[in-house]
């Protein structure tokens, strides 16, 4: 009865999403006011109905209905309660349903939040909004219903969630990450209003700005906990795979930066307009791509979701509809649109055109690399596959000019700046963080290493160089206090180069640094490895409510100091008969010590895998930095004037 | 020139779409080995319950072989081995490929075929014995010649010892059918059913 009623509230969000397609786009068109200020409520509604659907799937979970066939699949009687709610989105069509929630929470928040954009403008991007929202409804209920029945022949358990997804960065990874993706296509909607107006100026760029910095707040914390998830529970040690569906989530975070900054240049500036246009339907195109090669099974990972060639017909038709409409829309609009900015080759504009340049040259390396062995199998030259050196090598050549520029952008004036004047500050700068790279490394007994040298190089540079930037404009600014003067936005901006900076600082650290070991060991035995002694003191079985398995107790010594305790597991899931690891992490700033527990081996005496890996927290703290940037900008007073949209102003923009 | 320019993220996207499009339609664990219809490479290594019997390439000849890349440390592997037994007792030919790990020399680990050896007759007395005998690849060099990207992976080999089907992942209920009628074709002896 409750499955029906979430199913029903489904069918009635998809009419009234194909509503919120139909009335805004018409009262744009007709220059009326009624049609589009109806979309608001319509809007609401959806986002009301598509929650009753969500909170429906969850008592389903919630009661162990396995008469619904997900809660079949995906959870089981013995699951505690809180993996039963994150068994809610555990599984494709569930997802799906998160999915949905948060388009139609992100529609709603566009439709009360928008209240100062132009009337017409409001519409056409409800409009496009709405017409996303018709594509996924009818997905999820023509191809992936989650509220199918089991009956009559239902079973009395279920088959339990994937022991992968029991784990606490599973409850919260999901639905970040949804949210970035989701979050691009309020930025798309911007953008396919802007090229139906055809009006591109500063204002608009305000606008969607905020939006842009919400969604790529979220996708920078989504991406974050699922590095975070992996190096806990896959046991390797590893935070980054560069798997296909890592892959599909890197995309559009590496486009939604550069999106970010171009925003920033036509907003100050008036310029890169078709940049930032092919940027915003960009993120949202790889987003949805990200979906498509997720939900299709054309990639195999190990986040693929079951395949289906005909979910994969739907999304790819999808794809060609939204995507296809609108570069066709592109090419049809922006020829006719000119800049009019003027600006010398030494500029900030030019600074941030490389930054453009960069981020969309790493994410047409991360395309390549993902689909190329797909090219490969497709033109009949046989399967291929592309591993991490190839990604790791490109990145590292790309972070270094990249990082360069970065430090350097922020000093540079807008228009156009002489050289001169920032040699001196910047030299010293730049002296600081040769010291500052070269002294951090001499505590580390081989100078040898390179790829270390240089990214602390490169990520002191760039802490400097905005440190540096940050000291300059308190002098300007009279002082300390002065500081306070500074736009919320510039805060962002030093937070997220900062962020980045500890980024590229902990992968350096890390890539160069870590080290492992593969043991055997009995009770009482214990391993040396970069100083640290680890002494297997105990291991045995374990007792949880839907795995057993086993435990081991490890302590950690340091120059015969006792360090810590640590306790790894290997569990065994009874129902889907599977093993998970989970690792045993002591993090410090300065370095994690990482215990994975493996087979019982004769003895009997046990495989552990054991890793001292340096500034790894850097890389997780270096993204948290980041979002904060991103929601510090988001912050910033110029987003929440008010303006009243006037009678002229929605004259004007009919005829556009 | 300049506005056409403007029409290449489209050209480039409808591209994709084409790619897309034949992705959905064929299999991606379909891998193409290098090795189909190659004989199987050279080896001579030990068999794991008689270490000093040697086994060759020949050794497999003569017989629809399904060669199973396994080892104790992989989990799908072990749970792998009851239905591969009951392949066996349906008469299917398996000899096993045991994968076995690097060991850290450095730490004064050794490779002990016979601590292997006790710990595989334990585990295959537990979940059942599927196999003909076990090939040892202490080096695995079989393993890299034949492509093998992890375990379990398997290859059909026909009576000739020419690899006739790789096949990437478990082998269980559900795909069985499929690799059963390769298999069978191979055991009516027709040479150019695949």
């Amino acid at each position: 009865m409750i499955a029906e009623l979430g199913h029903l509230a489904l069918c009635f969000a998809l009419v009234l999403s194909l509503l919120l397609t139909v009335f805004p786009l018409y009262g744009s068109y007709r220059g009326a006011a009624g049609p589009v200020l109806l979309a608001r409520p319509i809007a609401l509604l959806l986002f009301l109905l598509t929650s009753v659907a969500f909170g429906a799937l969850c008592y389903s979970f919630w009661a162990n209905d396995f008469t619904v066939l997900n809660v079949a699949s995906n959870s089981n009687s013995l699951l505690p309660w809180y993996y039963r709610m994150t068994a809610v989105w555990g599984s494709h069509e569930g997802s799906m349903l998160l999915w949905v929630l948060m388009l139609s929470g992100w529609t709603a928040a566009v439709a009360l939040l928008s209240n100062s954009l132009p009337l017409i403008l409001q519409g056409r991007i409800l409009g496009v909004l709405g017409f996303v929202n018709v594509g996924f409804y009818a997905f999820i209920l023509l191809m992936s219903s989650p509220f199918e029945r089991t009956l009559p022949f239902f079973p009395v358990d279920g088959r339990d969630l994937n022991p992968l997804l029991q784990d606490f960065g599973m409850i919260v990874h999901p639905p970040l990450l949804y949210m970035g993706y989701v979050g691009f296509a309020v930025s798309f909607a911007f953008a396919i209003a802007a090229l139906l107006g055809g009006r591109f100026d500063a204002n608009w760029a305000r606008w969607a700005r905020p939006w842009t910095l919400a969604a790529w707040l979220f996708l920078t914390l989504g991406i974050m906990l699922g590095s975070w998830w992996a190096y806990l529970e896959l046991g390797w040690g590893g935070w980054w795979f560069w798997d296909p569906v890592e892959n599909a989530s890197l995309m559009p975070w590496l486009v939604g930066t550069a999106l970010i900054h171009s925003l920033a240049v036509t907003e100050k500036r008036g310029t890169f307009k078709s940049w930032t246009v092919l940027l915003a339907i960009a993120a949202f195109s790889l987003s949805l791509l990200g979906a498509f090669l997720v939900r299709s099974g054309v990639l195999v990972s190990v986040h693929s979701f079951a395949t289906d060639p005909s979910r994969g017909l739907f999304l790819l038709f999808f794809l060609l509809v939204v995507v296809g409409g609108s570069l066709l829309l592109y090419g049809l609009r922006m020829r006719a649109v000119r800049s009019q900015a003027r600006y010398q080759l030494f500029s900030r504009e030019v600074l941030l055109w490389g930054n453009n340049v960069f981020l969309l040259t790493a994410t047409l390396v991360v395309f390549l690399g993902t689909l190329y062995p797909l090219f490969h199998k497709e033109l009949g030259l046989g399967s291929i596959s592309i591993g991490e050196p190839f990604f790791n090598s490109i990145f590292m050549y790309l972070t270094i000019p990249f990082a360069l520029l970065l430090g350097l952008a922020p000093w540079v004036r807008w228009k156009q700046q002489q050289v001169q004047p920032l040699l001196k500050p910047l030299g010293l700068w730049l002296v600081g963080a040769l010291v500052l790279a070269v002294g951090v490394l001499s505590m580390y007994q081989t100078p040898s290493a390179n790829v270390a040298l240089l990214g602390l190089l490169l990520g002191a540079w760039v802490t400097m160089a905005t440190i540096g930037e940050i000291q300059q404009k308190a002098v300007q600014l009279g002082g300390v206090p002065g500081l306070f003067k500074l736009q919320a936005s510039h805060w962002g901006m030093v937070l997220g180069h900062l962020g980045f900076a500890m980024l590229v600082i902990g992968i350096a650290m890390t890539k160069t640094f870590s080290v492992e070991k593969d043991v055997r060991m009995k009770i009482g035995d214990s391993v040396e490895l970069n100083g640290y002694t680890f002494m297997l003191t105990d291991v045995y079985t374990l007792n949880g409510p839907n795995y057993g398995g086993q435990a081991a107790e490890l302590e950690v010594f340091k120059q015969g100091e006792r360090v810590t305790h640590l306790h790894a597991e290997k569990r065994f899931y009874h129902v889907t008969q599977s093993v998970m690891t989970e690792a045993a992490v002591h993090a410090r700033l300065s370095r994690d010590l990482y215990v994975a527990l493996g087979e019982e081996l004769s003895g009997p005496s046990w495989a552990l895998r054991v890793y001292v890996k340096p500034y790894v927290r850097w890389i997780w703290l270096g993204s948290i930095l980041m979002s904060l940037g991103g929601l510090v900008s988001l912050l910033d007073k110029r987003y929440r004037r008010k303006r009243n949209p006037t009678a002229a102003q929605t004259g004007e923009e009919t005829h556009a | 020139m300049r506005k056409a320019l403007f029409y290449v993220p489209l050209a480039a996207f409808l591209a994709l779409s084409l790619f897309l499009l034949s992705g959905l339609f064929s299999d991606p664990r379909d891998h193409g080995s290098a090795l189909i219809e190659k004989p199987l490479p050279a080896f001579s290594l030990p068999d794991l319950q008689q270490p000093e019997r040697m086994i060759t390439a020949a050794d497999l000849k003569g017989e629809v072989t399904l060669l199973n890349v396994w080892g104790l440390w992989c989990p799908t592997c072990n749970a792998e081995l009851s239905f591969l037994t009951e392949l066996r007792q349906q008469g299917v030919r398996i000899v096993g490929l045991y994968y076995v790990q690097p060991v850290d020399a450095a730490f004064g680990d050794s490779f002990d075929i016979k601590a292997l050896r006790h710990d595989v007759e334990q585990k295959l007395a537990e979940q059942g014995d599927p196999y003909l005998f076990n090939i040892v690849d202490e080096k695995r060099s079989l393993i890299f010649d034949l492509g093998v990207t992890g375990a379990p992976e398997a290859f059909l080999i026909d009576r000739n010892g020419v690899i006739r089907h790789h096949h990437v992942g478990d082998i269980n209920p559900q795909n069985w059918p499929q690799l059963q009628q390769r298999y069978q074709q191979l055991q009516e002896g027709d040479p150019d059913a695949l």
